[in-house]
Order: structure tokens, then C-alpha cells, then sequence
């Protein structure tokens, strides 16, 4: 359709070239033809970035450029507009913009199940003009992509001109891109997608049904005995994105969000452009290692409040740093030799458009690339290059006219044209009559023969003054007057006051400005009467005449005048230069950090070479036990040696660690940390199609914190809300790296189950009782019905690729996980707590002849931990948690240990952030309740976690080959006197005492340089207490339906904190 | 009773080898018998001191004076006798030998729900917010459920006093001093009055709060009060909340108020010199910036909590660990609570928060002090509980080590003289089923 549309305007311009612009409207009462030939007559034209030509002609016919010349002759049937000293662009392109579409109606079509899935709806059919087009045009703006706004794959955007016009002439380009968002804007419990990762799940989901729908068309269509698939407009809708013909524009709100936008079009080869978020600058080699062009938003942020030590006290660095480093973002972006445009979009005004992409400039953008980037690189990018991006012929007549350097903080924007339409920006509207006069009378005997007139317009309202002598403009408040005439006045004489009387009853109207005076000190008695014909349109020209008109002295005498405007001429050019000095900008104080802010790396970790560590005692919670005065040697990320008396290389570095104890490093089974996808996707009891992957959060703080208590690897799992959850992710702790190097690679993978009180919602609140299910007794049912599904899908799947005969069946993302659970390669580490669910989930197992990776909580594993021996079960648990909710009123802390006793793989973990910190206090908890020896315990939180991981072959004890993942400890790691002195993974350290403790001084050095920088920097700070928009704030990091976290808060939102 | 503590004694998970089979016959049989009883648990009060009772060969610590090594301590009616080396006996004196443990004062928590809530997550068992915003008149001691399983899991950890306090709305209500032993509420309560719990509210940034408002006005009518009623006019009708406000303007009860950031310690303390009030801070997790003003007016502060996870980013990880080491060096009064990372449920862990305290700068004997004479000062109990002195009640506990150790085991409990079981929900339920695993070898 977009392809026609184009191949249709070609065809026409030489027609249209001939007579008045043609339209299919039919003609109503007189016709209309007003000559539409222009010539712009010797301007600077800026022809593309880098190619000026000037003392230009640029001739305009019907709305297209049709020559660009230099001082060429216009054309004779030409209405000429001279633009000497003025420059001529290619109008700019915003290249991003949203409009809320209607999805009324769409439920009588063939739609998809999921009304976040909306491909098929298009801005171009709903959608052409905006109340915004006027202030579009005053920043320059000639054409704008409008794209849907809500939803998670969303409908296709159009490039629509910012004219006047109606859509029949407005809408450039339809069907430019589809739009994707990889997120929800807020939490759902009812409604699927309800979190991040849910919407992730659902855009992948849509992608596969698209291509599913595409080859069971292709073999309905190649066999017609085959069953005819079902039609869905939205998945027919997609088929230009799956081959690539169309590109697809993923918003993203964080630098985070963009790697993930770029691994998505990854996974299914797709044209991805980024809607950035003004974060980039903050993983710029990641992200300029995607070869993706990027949209950037201007949004740079005011600073925020530091007004009081309070108020900053609670400003993170981060915040601080990014007030000070976010407009260097686009020169950096471009530095990065990243392709990008510019969009208004989450910009809280487009007036401040022009404003911030000066600032940009002035903070290292080079403004050709700035030009590009508002030009060219859009229109290549939307397939708009044949109608703008450049002035030249054939293309639309839609350029910014200004006088002067476009990106200079003075310069105006004079006149912007929209495809042949003219809208003039900077002459003051002919009612304007303000400002300051040179008045000449004809000279009489009596009467003064110059007067000084000044008129002034507040609101509504009119007054003047009149002197002898010159009048000095005064206040600012004549906000209609030019901004610089608008400025600081000098306080104004005796002389000046004693001589000036005002100028009552003052009207100006149309052309006319009346008043009346008092005449004494011109030498009359009595009034005089004035009135100012203005023949010209005032002008900032000096000495220029501008009206006529006479004054009635009292005596009836009239004088004849003529009138000559001054103001302006008082503005001198020193206050510019003061001006200047004071916005000149200054560059970034600090080098980016990672992540940026508190405790952020500003280099890459690099793992030690060969090392040993000696004269510690190491647990090595391997068959070697507590080795005292042991060394452990490392080389390459690897342990290669453990032993009390071990043969140390003379290359070697040598780390004397007398008094120290290492441990390996901790392991959490259980955690919410460091993911921003939201824990649950609760709307639905199975969801094992959403991935804790697809969100890991790498600058989650916490991950620094439980580096500092000697945690190198963490479970980061779904939370309970549904019996099925989502897939879980192990990670390494390695803070500084993106979410995807965090990842534990040869972790297997994993999901979450959850049985009892929150899977049946009991503590969701009262509104919360359908569902399925509602009963122990129908989590069970869920899991029977759900493997059974997953093999039956099994079964499909083999049997059509053996032969591909029939339709193809469709790729089902929560039965694949299901059928690799079936078959043994999923790990299922299920919530639990009451004896008779454990049980039941063992019998339907057992049935189905899956072996459960870990029980998590399993606070009543106690009650039945043999049956948990028999089936090979781990257990994860709390160690001394419990009465929080009814179904661990009988959770006891000799739990961990019984089942210890009874041959149970026992760990014990935190869900929890703070508890994570000090998991070694936690494993001393083995020792008081159950009496597990100290060197046991400590395995609860090393070893054993691994082994539930199955990644203990890699990680959990200290032996030769495996990581080189440990913590040095300045006691022993059970005591509660005990702190954390280094956390070492992968052989690099990661933590150190004394690192912090210089952290903790650039951190308060940093903030000082910054908060001084804002305190001077004469900006207006935001309220006390906003912050900047932190998507990552909007997911909780714990699982809301597990355990307390209100802690210290009142309880009564027990749905939430539970 | 003997049997009753030996009966814990042997219990004990650890130590359960050799003779465990007897014992555990033992225990099962009493366990049915009590549960037969149909109690809410099965922990009978320890029953009241009927003769001088000596516990010999034990470390004592006193907590205000130096550890008696190898010495003495005696108790007679419910409080402490004497404390030394070579410590004349009365005759019919019972002489513990305690083998070289350690005996410590019952540790106290100062801010909790025990007894006030069971199952946080079950509406039926929360009796700690009442209804509306201004309940000075409610009082936290006639709901504390004597029969609460939790009371006797806190115990058996060495927490023997604990703060029962009404939480939510402005003015939450009277938050009462409980030993964790006895009958019914009334033997529990060791101070019914101890503080009036106020959630401080948080200043905006400019102008006064709407909650400060609500607080002025509060106490202005409770003066207003005050005097219409001495006035014995007849004319002032009684009003509760009121009249419960009267102990609070006339100084005898503290105001506890919550307050954590700076801006709402300033304002808390500033308000309470306003109103010449005392005035205890609890959270203070900024109290160190307002050090200066606590000290000059001698303002304690009760920490949350010293498992926490710092409020703003760019704070050091271990800022909650030691904010009790930097308000000791600031000389500030304080004391050290568990009660917002624990909740009720696990109260127990107190000595481990002031564990870390010191692994992070507090003082060892400083921490100790902070779970034991600290909160007894603040909370106004420290004539009776909070350190082992002549006079003082004999609540106390007999230790393997540190208490502040996770290691350490609680052998032995005193209640006001009273032997109190160490037994509890958890050891029953660890004992029942200990018997399935045995009967099934």
C-alpha cells in the first residue's frame, strides 16, 4: 500500500506542476486558485549537512521544490519572499511521537485473543492532525512519525506532514514501521500481560503465531484438503515485520531496555529501531555494538533538588550524575558511530525542543551530525528520502528558515513551510503597535517639535508615556515586545521621570495608536491629543519611519508627524557577551561509571593471574574439609589447588592471609534481586512461558551489597502467585557487567512452582476467588492437566517434523517450557510448605516420572522428609522462619537440619535482599537448631545450593577445576562477629573492604562537585523529593505474595506484603 | 519444676545421643499429656519462688560491673540476692551447679507485637491497629495472649522481657513492658505504661505538616482538658483519649515516636521540648546527623533494626550495621531492637542484631548492654530487669556461651525467680517428629 501510494505521487507531479494542486473533493460554489509559485530570493540554503549554497533561489511550485539555485532568476509567474541574511534547511523530522489510537471495533474482526497485540491498527486510518502542529512548526518540525501509544506490539506508525492541511494531504507515508513496547506500564493482576516479563513472553509468542500463520496459509493454500487455518488480522498485520520489508520501533526506557529490544529482534532476525531513552551514554559500547539506528529523546533532566542538606541527602549520585552527563548524550551517541534521530517525545514541553538540541550541541554535538540526525537519517529511515531530508528538487517545499546558525543559542526560527504551506514565526502580529517612537512635529512656535513616545500593551490593557528627551523602555512586563527588548533596564534618571507624563486614554487598533496628554511641558495648557497612523509594519530596523500622524495641541493647532521606531536601538551588545559567559556550558565532571552511581566501576574487573593465597583457614566444604594454614592457589578464574601444604610457583603472586578464613563463595537458591521484569506474572496460574532472563537488572544495588557479604552466585527466581511460574535465572554476582554477562552460563535451566495459600490467592484479598485454582486440591489438578498437555504437544510436534505433513502445528512458548519440565531438562524448584502439598506434588512426579529440582521454603519438610529422600528431592528453606501466615504456623527452625538427617540435599536462603547479605549467619543457624557440625552448616549456603543448582560441578566447594569463587572472612564465616573482607568470582576480586571504603569517599566527592555544580549552575531544580523516571522503580524486587516485606510499615495491605 | 528444666535440658536437638531414646519416650508422653490438656501450647508458667535458689559455678555478668568468673549467684522471692565469689547460703537454699555456663540478664526487646499478633497474614489474630488515627487510650497489655506460641519460641532464646506496642495511625496507643512468662496478661505485665507509641509524621518541604497539626492540637486540648477538669467545675464531660493523654502532657509517660529520617527527628524532639514531654526516638535510622540535639536533650533512641538494608542508594552496605558503633562513639543513648527486620515471629534473633553491631564497630560489651541495661533504661524498667544486681528481679538466663552467638544455646530460664520452660511450639513439633523417623528405623 505504501509502495502504491508513492508510485501515485510520482506519476502526478508533472500534472500537478501544470495547474492548482488537484483534489478528489468535489467542488463546492466558487473555485479557489491562488497562485502557488514561490521564489526565495537570496538566502543561504543549507542543502543537506555540509552542502551550503548561497545568495540562493530556491523555487517553489505547487508545494515542491523545483529548482535550487545560486542567485539564479526567478521564474516570471513567481510571488518572491527575500530572505537575504536568513538560512534555508531542509525541514526537521521528529522522529518519534505517539497518539492514542481507538481499538473500538476491533472486536468484530479477527483480531488476536490479547488486546495488547494490536499490529492492525494503523495512525495513518485513524489519525492524521494534532492540535500540535503549530508548536511542532515553531521548533521546525515539517513531519513527524505518529505511532500507537499504548499496547505491547501496538499498530503502524505514519509520517505525517505538520501543516494545516487535511489527511488526504497530511499523511506522508502510512504503514512507516510497527511499534513495539517490551513492557506493561503498570502492574495487573487480572489481565495477561501483568508484568514485564509477561509482555516479553506475549511478543514472542506473537512473532512465532505470526510466522505460524504465515506457513499454515502457505500449506492450506498448497494443499486444499488441508483444514483452513483461522484468519487473525493482527498476525496477517505482521507479516511485513517477519520479512524484514517493515521495520519495527521498540520504546525503550532505559539503556537496559534497549540491549533487551536488540536481543528480541535478534531471536527472530527482525529490522529494529530504538526509541532511546537519553540513557545510552550509559552502556555505550553494548549498545553501539547492536548496529541499531536509535531515536533520541532530548529529555534532558533539571537538576535535582539540592536546595537543602536534607533534600540532597535523599538525591541518589546517580540522579546527580545524570543531570550532569545526560546532554552529552547524543554527542556521545554519535561519537559511538551509532546512526540516530531526534524525537520530541517525553520532552514535558515541544517547545523546548530547538532549546535542547542546543544544548546537545553546545555540549559536543557537531551540528552537521545534529542537521543529519533531524533530517536525513529519519527520512532514509521512515522511506520519506523522495519527499524530504534535503532541499533539492522534487522534494516537499518543507524547510526551517532562521537567521542564522540553527543551533545557536540567538537564532530564530523565522518561517517554517510545510509542504508549500507558509507559516512565518517571527514578525510581531500587526496589532502590535508597542514599543518606543521618535515622534517629529512640523515646527510651530509654541510647541515641542520632537517627542519620545513610548506605547506598552499589559494583557489587555494599554498605556504610554511621552517625554522630551528619550525614553528608556522599562519593565519586562511587556512580555509582547522581542525578548531582548524584554530585559534588564537601568534604573531611569531623575531627568528621565521628572520629564515624562503618560499618555492617557490609550487605544491601539489595527493600525492606529490614539492618546492623550497633558501639554504643559510641551508647551501647551491643557490636552493634546495624539494619533499614530502606522503605515509600516514596525521593524527592528533602526531609524526606520514607520507612521504618520499628527498631535492636537490644546489649542486646536494640529501638528503633522512623523513617527520613527527606536526601541531596540538601546540594546547593547555587551549584555550578549555577559549572556554567553554565563550558559557556557561545561562539560561532564565525572567519567560514566558501571553501573552509573554509587559503587559503580569505572573499569572492567580483570581476574588475577596465577595466585596464591596462603596461611588461611579454608573450608573448602570439599572432601578436603577445614584446612588450617591451607593454601588455595588460583590461575585463569580457576581453583588449581587446595591444600595445607601445596607447591606455590615462583610466579605466583602471593597474598598472605594469616587470621583470615575463605570460604567459597556463598550461594542464594532464593532470590528476587537484581531482575526489573517484575517477579510475578500473576494474571494466570501457568506462565512458564515468561523468562527472569529476559530482566536482569545489572545495577540493581543489592548485587554490590551481597557481594558484600560474600555471595558470588544467586537463584533469581519467579515469585508464588501461580502454580506454574515463570523460568528462573541463575546469575554470578558480577557487578559492573550487563545483565547478560551475569548470567551463569552452564546453569541448566529452571522454573518456578509454587504450591498452597498464594497460588489459590488465600491473602490476595476477598475480591480474589475465582481463579482456578482455589484448593490444594486443584494446584494438584493444574500440574496433571499440564503435563498431560505438554506431552500431547510433544507428540504433535515429532510427529510433524518426521514428515511435515498437514498444518504445521503452532509453536506453544509455555508448552515448550512444560514439555522440556516433561522430559526432564526443565528444573522445577517449587514454593512449599504444608506436608500434604509436598506429598501430592511428589505423587504426580512420580507419575509422570519427573524428579523436582528443589523444594523451596519447604518449612514442613520436616514432616516428610524421608518421602523427599525417596524421590530425590532438595530442599531450600528459611532457616528459622515461620507464623508469618497460617500455612507456616508449624515451621520450625529445626527443619533444615532434620531433613539433613533424613539424606535431603538442605540449603538455606534469603528471598530477601537484606537476608542475603549475611547468609553465613544463617548456615550458624544449622549448628544451634539440629546440632550440624560447623563445617555441615556452611555447606547449607555453599555446596548444597549448588548441587540444587546442578552447577556443583563449576561452583560450591573449593577444589581444583572449579570456579575460582570464594570470600575471605576476618573470623570464622559461622560467628555473628564475623564480616566479609573480599568476594572473589571467576578468579577477579569483586569486593574488598578497603575498595569500598575509597568508594565511600569518591561517592561523597562526587556528590559535593555535583550538588555545587547545580547550586551554580543557575538552573531551576525540581520539586524536594521528584525524581527522575526510573522504570526499573515500578517492579517490586521481592515476591509480594511470599513473605513480609512491609517490615516497620503497617500491615494492613496484607494482599500486598504477603 | 527440676523436672520441668531438665525435661528442656535434655531436649535439647544437639544433644540428643546415647540416652536419646528415653528421653524422648519421656518427653513424648509429657507432650500428649499437655496437649491432651487442649492449651493453646503446651509451656506451663514457671511457678513462683518458694526458696532461695543458688546458681553455683557459673560465670556470672552482671552487665554493670566486670564477669565474676567461676562465681555465685543467689535469688530469693524473685529477686537477686547476691552475686559473688564464695556466697553464704541459706539453708534451705537450692544449689544449681551450672558447671561452668554463663549466666546473663534476660535479654530485652523494646519494640514488638508480641502477644498482639499470631499469624500476621490472618486478620483474626492482629490486635495491634485500632480503627481511626488518635487511640492514646488504648493499651497494649490487655491483649497480649499469654497463651501466644510465640512467647515461649522468643524465650527460649534468652528474651525474657518484651515490648508489647500498639502500631498504625498517628497516635497508635500505649505500648505496655511484658515478661514473657505467666498466667494471664496482668502477671506478664512489668510495665503497663511504658511509652505512647506516635508515628512522627514526616515534615513536607515547606510549611507545617498536616500530621504536626493534628499532634499540636492534640495536646493542646489535652491541656485544655486538663484544666476544665481540674477545675471541678462539673462541666468538662469525660473525654477517653483525652483523658489517656494526661500521663503523657504531665511527663510520667514517654512519647515513643517513630522517626527515621532527620527532618522527623528534629521535629520530633523540637515538638517534645515544645511541650517540656520526654520522648524516646525509635528507628532513627538518621540519628547520628542529629546527634548534638539528642544529647543536649538527652533523647534515646531504640534502633529498628540492625538487619537492614540501607534507605538510599549510595550509603555504605553496612550503614544500619553501624549505626549503633557511630551512636555510641556520638554518646548518644540507644538501644537496639529487632523488631523491624524480625516482625513478632522471630523476636528471638534480638542478640544477633546487636551481634552485628559489633562486628561492625559497636563495642562487645557495648552490645550486650544494648539488648539488656539499654532498653531496661530507656524504657524506664531498669529498677527491675536489664542487669543482675542485688534488688533487681531475678530474670535472668544460663547460657553455653555469648548469647550474642547464633551457636549458643539458652539452658536455663528464670522469670522474676520463676523457672520458665525452654520448650515450645518448635521442640514439640521437632520431638513428634523425630518419632516418625525413629519408629520407621
Amino acid at each position: 500500500m505504501q509502495k502504491f501510494i508513492r508510485a501515485v505521487v510520482f506519476l502526478l507531479i508533472p500534472a500537478v506542476s501544470m495547474a492548482a494542486a488537484q483534489s478528489s473533493d468535489q467542488n463546492v460554489g466558487l473555485r479557489k486558485n491562488v497562485p502557488n509559485v514561490w521564489a526565495l530570493r537570496h538566502a543561504t540554503v543549507v542543502v543537506c549537512p555540509g552542502e551550503v549554497v548561497n545568495d540562493a533561489t530556491v523555487v517553489i511550485r505547487d508545494g515542491k521544490v523545483s529548482s535550487v539555485t545560486s542567485a539564479g532568476t526567478p521564474p516570471v509567474d513567481a510571488r518572491l519572499i527575500d530572505l537575504t541574511g536568513k538560512t534555508v534547511y531542509a525541514g526537521f523530522i521528529d522522529a518519534y511521537a505517539e497518539v492514542k489510537l481507538s481499538s473500538d471495533g476491533l472486536n468484530r474482526t479477527a483480531r488476536h485473543w490479547n488486546s495488547n497485540v494490536t499490529p492492525q491498527l494503523s495512525v495513518a486510518q485513524q489519525s492524521g492532525g494534532t492540535s500540535e502542529n503549530e508548536q511542532l512548526r515553531m521548533q521546525g518540525i515539517v513531519a513527524q512519525l505518529r505511532a500507537p501509544s499504548t499496547g505491547v506490539v501496538r499498530g503502524r506508525s505514519a509520517v505525517v506532514a505538520t501543516g494545516s492541511g487535511d489527511p488526504n494531504q497530511s499523511i506522508l507515508s502510512d504503514d512507516v514501521a510497527q511499534h513495539l513496547e517490551l513492557t506493561v506500564a503498570k502492574r495487573d493482576r487480572e489481565n495477561y500481560p501483568g508484568s514485564p516479563m509477561g509482555a516479553v513472553a506475549l511478543a514472542r509468542q506473537t512473532i512465532y503465531d505470526a510466522q505460524w500463520y504465515r506457513d499454515a496459509w502457505n500449506a492450506a493454500n498448497a494443499q486444499p484438503e488441508l483444514p483452513r487455518p483461522e484468519r487473525n488480522d493482527a498476525l496477517n498485520a505482521l507479516q511485513p515485520v517477519l520479512s524484514g520489508r517493515q521495520s519495527i520501533i521498540v520504546e525503550t526506557s532505559n539503556e537496559l531496555f534497549f540491549l533487551r529490544a536488540d536481543r528480541f529482534a535478534s531471536e527472530f532476525g527482525l529490522n529494529v529501531i530504538v526509541r532511546g531513552s537519553g540513557h545510552e551514554y550509559r552502556r555505550l559500547e553494548e549498545i553501539s555494538a547492536t548496529n541499531r539506528t536509535v531515536i533520541l529523546p532530548l529529555n534532558f533532566s533539571q537538576p535535582p533538588n539540592v536546595s537543602t542538606a536534607e533534600s540532597a541527602a535523599n538525591v541518589t549520585l546517580e540522579s546527580l550524575l545524570h543531570w550532569d552527563v545526560a546532554p552529552e548524550n547524543p554527542s556521545r551517541v554519535a561519537a559511538a558511530g551509532i546512526d540516530f534521530a531526534f524525537t520530541t517525545d517525553r520532552l514535558s514541553s515541544t517547545d523546548d525542543f530547538l532549546k535542547q538540541l542546543r544544548k546537545a550541541v553546545a555540549r559536543g554535538l557537531a551540528g552537521d551530525s545534529a542537521l543529519k540526525a533531524l533530517t536525513l537519517t529519519p527520512a532514509t529511515l521512515f522511506g520519506v528520502s523522495d519527499q524530504l531530508g534535503t532541499v533539492e528538487p522534487g522534494k516537499l517545499a518543507s524547510f526551517v528558515i532562521t537567521d542564522g546558525d540553527v543551533f545557536d543559542q540567538k537564532t530564530k526560527v523565522v518561517e517554517t513551510w510545510v509542504a508549500g504551506e507558509r507559516f512565518e514565526h517571527a514578525a510581531p502580529p500587526r496589532a502590535d503597535l508597542t514599543g518606543v517612537y521618535e515622534v517629529r512635529l512640523q515646527k510651530t512656535s509654541a510647541f515641542a517639535d520632537r517627542l519620545y513616545v513610548e506605547l506598552k500593551r499589559d494583557g489587555k490593557k494599554f498605556s504610554g508615556r511621552i517625554s522630551l528627551s528619550p525614553i528608556k523602555e522599562t519593565t519586562g512586563e511587556d512580555k509582547d515586545l522581542p525578548k531582548e527588548a524584554g530585559g534588564k533596564k537601568k534604573e531611569e534618571t531623575e531627568r528621565d521621570t521628572t520629564d515624562i507624563v503618560s499618555l492617557k486614554h490609550v487605544q491601539l487598533r489595527d493600525f492606529t495608536a490614539t492618546g492623550q496628554f497633558d501639554a504643559e511641558k510641551f508647551g501647551g495648557m491643557g490636552a493634546a491629543r495624539m494619533t499614530l497612523i502606522f503605515s509600516e509594519m514596525p521593524s527592528d530596523k533602526k531609524m526606520d519611519v514607520v507612521a504618520l500622524g499628527d498631535v492636537v495641541w490644546p489649542t486646536g493647532q494640529t501638528s503633522m508627524a512623523s513617527v520613527l521606531r527606536i526601541s531596540g536601538i538601546e540594546k547593547s551588545d555587551g549584555m550578549k557577551d555577559t549572556e554567553d559567559k554565563e550558559k557556557s556550558p561545561s562539560p561532564a565532571s565525572f567519567e560514566v561509571n558501571f553501573p552509573l552511581g554509587a559503587y559503580g566501576r569505572s573499569a572492567k574487573v580483570t581476574p588475577a593471574g596465577l595466585t596464591a593465597f596462603t596461611n588461611a583457614t579454608i573450608w573448602t566444604c570439599g572432601p578436603k574439609g577445614v584446612i588450617k594454614k591451607g593454601t588455595i592457589l588460583i590461575d585463569d578464574g580457576r581453583v588449581i589447588g587446595v591444600g595445607r601444604t601445596l607447591l606455590v610457583p615462583d610466579n605466583a603472586t602471593i597474598v598472605d592471609l594469616r587470621g583470615r578464613h575463605i570460604t567459597p563463595g556463598i550461594i542464594d537458591c532464593h532470590s528476587h534481586m537484581a531482575t526489573d521484569g517484575g517477579v510475578n506474572e500473576s494474571t494466570q496460574a501457568v506462565t512458564c512461558e515468561v523468562r527472569i532472563g529476559d530482566f536482569v537488572d545489572c545495577d540493581d544495588i543489592s548485587i554490590y551489597r551481597q557481594l558484600a557479604g560474600g555471595v558470588t552466585t544467586s537463584n533469581i527466581l519467579h515469585g508464588s502467585a501461580n502454580p506454574i511460574g515463570g523460568q528462573n535465572q541463575v546469575i554470578k554476582l558480577r557487578w559492573g557487567s550487563t545483565g547478560e554477562k551475569m548470567k551463569f552460563s552452564e546453569a541448566p535451566t529452571g522454573v518456578k512452582f509454587a504450591l498452597g495459600e498464594n497460588v489459590k490467592q488465600s491473602n490476595w484479598g476477598d475480591e480474589y476467588t475465582t481463579r482456578y485454582p482455589q484448593t490444594r486440591m486443584g494446584v494438584q489438578q493444574i500440574f496433571r492437566d499440564s503435563f498431560q498437555a505438554a506431552q500431547e504437544y510433544a507428540v504433535r510436534m515429532d510427529a510433524w517434523q518426521k514428515d511435515h505433513r498437514g498444518l504445521p502445528p503452532r509453536r506453544d512458548l509455555e508448552l515448550d517450557a512444560l514439555r522440556e519440565i516433561v522430559e526432564g531438562n526443565r528444573w522445577i524448584h517449587c514454593h512449599s510448605y504444608r506436608q500434604d502439598e509436598i506429598l501430592a506434588l511428589i505423587r504426580v512426579l512420580n507419575e509422570y516420572k519427573i524428579t523436582i529440582g528443589t523444594f523451596q521454603h519447604i518449612l514442613e519438610g520436616y514432616k516428610v522428609a524421608d518421602e523427599m529422600a525417596r524421590h530425590g528431592a532438595m530442599g531450600s528453606a528459611f532457616s528459622d522462619w515461620w507464623a508469618y501466615k497460617f500455612e507456616v504456623y508449624d515451621a520450625i527452625p529445626y527443619n533444615g537440619a532434620m531433613m539433613h538427617k533424613a539424606g535431603v540435599v538442605v540449603s538455606f536462603n534469603s528471598d530477601d535482599a537484606e537476608l542475603a547479605t549475611r547468609l553465613n549467619q544463617e548456615a550458624a543457624k544449622a549448628v544451634k537448631y539440629g546440632g550440624i557440625p560447623p563445617a555441615e552448616a556452611l555447606k547449607f549456603v555453599t555446596l548444597n545450593p549448588a548441587k540444587q543448582l546442578r552447577i556443583d560441578q563449576h561452583v560450591g566447594s573449593l577444589e581444583s577445576g572449579k570456579h575460582a569463587d570464594f570470600a575471605v572472612w576476618n573470623g570464622p564465616p559461622l560467628s555473628n562477629f564475623t564480616r566479609c573482607e573480599q568476594t572473589w568470582i571467576d578468579g577477579a576480586l569483586y569486593f574488598d573492604r578497603g575498595e569500598d571504603e575509597a568508594h565511600r569517599q569518591r561517592i561523597a566527592e562526587m556528590r559535593n562537585t555535583l550538588i555545587q555544580k547545580i547550586l551554580t549552575s543557575g538552573e531551576d531544580m525540581r520539586g524536594v523529593g521528584e525524581d527522575d523516571d526510573d522504570p526499573s522503580a515500578l517492579w517490586p524486587r521481592h515476591d509480594e505474595f511470599c513473605h513480609a516485606h512491609g517490615h516497620g510499615h503497617d500491615e494492613h495491605g496484607h494482599s500486598e506484603s504477603h | 519444676m527440676t523436672t520441668n528444666t531438665e525435661f528442656a535440658k535434655s531436649c535439647r536437638f544437639p544433644h540428643m545421643v546415647g540416652t536419646m531414646i528415653q528421653t524422648r519416650l519421656l518427653l513424648c508422653l509429657s507432650a500428649l499429656l499437655l496437649l491432651s490438656t487442649g492449651r493453646a501450647n503446651a509451656e506451663i508458667p514457671g511457678a513462683p519462688q518458694t526458696r532461695p535458689i543458688a546458681l553455683t559455678n557459673c560465670h556470672v555478668h552482671p552487665i554493670v560491673g566486670p564477669t565474676i568468673r567461676k562465681g555465685t549467684i543467689v535469688f530469693e522471692n524473685g529477686r537477686i540476692t547476691a552475686i559473688g565469689h564464695d556466697v553464704p547460703l541459706k539453708k534451705k537454699t537450692e544449689v544449681i551447679d551450672l558447671q561452668g555456663r554463663h549466666v546473663y540478664p534476660g535479654m530485652i526487646e523494646a519494640h514488638s507485637q508480641i502477644g498482639l499478633k499470631e499469624v500476621s497474614a490472618v486478620r483474626a489474630s492482629r490486635d495491634y491497629s485500632e480503627a481511626g488515627s488518635i487511640n492514646p487510650n488504648v493499651r497494649a497489655n490487655v491483649s497480649v495472649n499469654p497463651d501466644s506460641e510465640i512467647i515461649p519460641v522468643t524465650r527460649a532464646n534468652g528474651v525474657l522481657v518484651a515490648v508489647a506496642a500498639p502500631r498504625g495511625g498517628r497516635v497508635s496507643g500505649v505500648a505496655s513492658v511484658m515478661q514473657l512468662d505467666g498466667w494471664t496478661y496482668e502477671d506478664m505485665t512489668l510495665k503497663t505504661a511504658a511509652a505512647m507509641v506516635v508515628n512522627w509524621p514526616s515534615p513536607p518541604s515547606t510549611g507545617e505538616s498536616s500530621g504536626l497539626k493534628v499532634l499540636r492540637e492534640l495536646f493542646d486540648d489535652a491541656r485544655a482538658y486538663k484544666a476544665a477538669r481540674n477545675a471541678d467545675t462539673g462541666t468538662q464531660a469525660f473525654d477517653i483519649r483525652l483523658d489517656a493523654m494526661l500521663p503523657v502532657i504531665a511527663g510520667d509517660v514517654p512519647v515513643l515516636a517513630i522517626a527515621h529520617k532527620a527532618a522527623e527527628i528534629q521535629a520530633a524532639v523540637s515538638f517534645a521540648v515544645e511541650q517540656k514531654i520526654r520522648l524516646i526516638i525509635f528507628g532513627g535510622h538518621d540519628a547520628e546527623y542529629c546527634a548534638a540535639l539528642l544529647k543536649k536533650y538527652d533523647v534515646p533512641v531504640i534502633i529498628d533494626s540492625t538487619h537492614r538494608k540501607p534507605s538510599r542508594r549510595y550509603e555504605p552496605y553496612d550503614v544500619a550495621y553501624t549505626l549503633p558503633g557511630r551512636l555510641s562513639k556520638a554518646g548518644v543513648r540507644f538501644c537496639i531492637s529487632g523488631s523491624d527486620r524480625n516482625e513478632t515471629w522471630n523476636t528471638r534473633n534480638l542478640p544477633y542484631h546487636a551481634a552485628t553491631a559489633a562486628a561492625h564497630g559497636l563495642r562487645r560489651g557495648e552490645a550486650l548492654r544494648s539488648v539488656t541495661l539499654y532498653p531496661a533504661q530507656i524504657l524506664g524498667i531498669a529498677d527491675r530487669v536489664g542487669s543482675l544486681e542485688p534488688g533487681k528481679d531475678a530474670t535472668l538466663i544460663v547460657t553455653t556461651g555469648d548469647p550474642l552467638e547464633t551457636k549458643t544455646h539458652v539452658t536455663r530460664a528464670f522469670v522474676q525467680g520463676r523457672s520458665v520452660q525452654l520448650t515450645s511450639r518448635h521442640t514439640r513439633l521437632r520431638d513428634k517428629y523425630l518419632e516418625k523417623y525413629h519408629s520407621q528405623k
